[in-house]
């Protein structure tokens, strides 16, 4: 679906109250500052995605969008592999960056998606009056394109473009950069756009 | 005209595209989805395409991105420069399962490469060789060049050839 200017902002609004409480919840974990950026939306075509995420490896931990629409979407927690193994080692209170990820580093990273995304929703619960729950986290440590592809695989509204908000987090100190992305169903997003223009009219 | 065994250009193949030629092809990040290649080693020419659900259910817009569409496609546009369906053989790899516990109901990387693998027998298409499942990414080289050679990389950094 298009959005218009006011319906942007809107959107970038909610992302941005979103991810604030995302980055308090990450910068807890980290014991340092998390800066965040100002919430993008992009556009993709399918035939695209490769070209805003290829073949290097992340880590991405997916959630449904579940609650009042029992198939909202998707929202993940994307952090770069290199990233993920900063993150998790300042997490563990490991140093060596060389090392294959196992199980321990799995689920640091399971639990600190689920945090994040938790807080995230929790303050656009709030923010819209509308729940949105997230399903239990799934985690791919793979080639981007190839995790990011097959969620769009099932999405349950087929689609040559997807509408994703992003909102990147970084940590400077650990040199940790990692991004929460929404990515949802057309009808979610046409419900949280109605929200939110007669939240700003003041309906 | 260049030579066409140097420096040819890699043509990128993203999800629901396809090309034909004798230049190379490749698929980026194959999840469940499905990187199909078809080779006339007569003619030493191919096909490739990225194929990311197996039904179309009556859409038309994006042929490529359906099994159900792309195999005739691919067919229509081989058979058009002189392929016959007796000489072409086919490879594919993908369809590959990403996140457990979700998506495993829907299992769309198996139903892609089920979906392929019943109408390449409709249209009596030998499937020669193919990387399939699992968990794990791929990103998949198509030379049809170099006898239709199909290579492999994995994401945990294993490589293969079909």
């Amino acid at each position: 679906m298009k959005l218009s200017t006011v319906q942007t902002d809107a959107i970038q609004e909610l992302g941005n109250i979103g991810a604030a409480h995302a980055a308090t919840t990450l910068s807890q974990m980290l014991g340092s500052a998390v800066e965040m950026s100002v919430p993008a939306i992009k556009a993709i075509d399918i035939s695209e995605l490769g070209s805003y995420m290829g073949e290097e490896s992340a880590a991405m931990v997916a959630f449904e969008l579940q609650g009042e629409i029992p198939h909202g979407g998707y929202i993940i927690f994307y952090i770069s592999r290199e990233s993920a193994i900063r993150l998790t080692n300042t997490m563990l209170g490991l140093t060596d960056m060389n090392r294959p990820m196992n199980e321990m580093d799995e689920s640091a990273l399971l639990e600190v998606g689920n945090i994040m995304v938790s807080a995230f929703l929790d303050a656009t619960a709030e923010l819209l009056g509308f729940i949105m729950l997230p399903s239990p986290p799934s985690l791919s440590i793979d080639m981007a394109h190839a995790a990011m592809s097959s969620l769009i695989a099932q999405m349950g509204e087929e689609i040559d473009e997807v509408l994703l908000f992003s909102t990147e987090l970084v940590c400077e100190e650990h040199k940790i950069d990692s991004d929460i992305i929404m990515m949802p169903e057309n009808s979610t997003l046409a419900h949280i756009v109605e929200l939110m223009e007669n939240m700003m009219k003041g309906v | 005209m260049p030579d066409p065994h140097t420096h040819e250009q890699t043509a990128m193949i993203g999800i629901g595209e396809y090309r034909v030629g004798s230049f190379p092809m490749m698929t980026i990040g194959l999840g469940s989805c499905i990187g199909l290649t078809l080779y006339d080693d007569s003619l030493k020419i191919g096909a490739m395409v990225h194929i990311m659900l197996p039904e179309s259910a009556g859409r038309k817009d994006r042929p490529g991105k359906y099994a159900d569409t792309a195999v005739p496609l691919l067919l229509k546009e081989l058979n058009a420069l002189g392929c016959k369906n007796r000489s072409l053989v086919a490879k594919m790899a993908g369809g590959a399962s990403m996140f457990e516990y979700f998506g495993a109901n829907l299992n769309i990387g198996e139903r892609n490469a089920d979906k392929i693998r019943a109408l390449l027998k409709e249209h009596s298409i030998r499937l020669m060789k193919e990387d399939v499942g699992g968990k794990c990414g791929r990103s998949v080289t198509f030379f049809p060049g170099n006898n239709g050679k199909v290579a492999i990389r994995r994401a945990d950094g294993t490589t293969g050839e079909l």
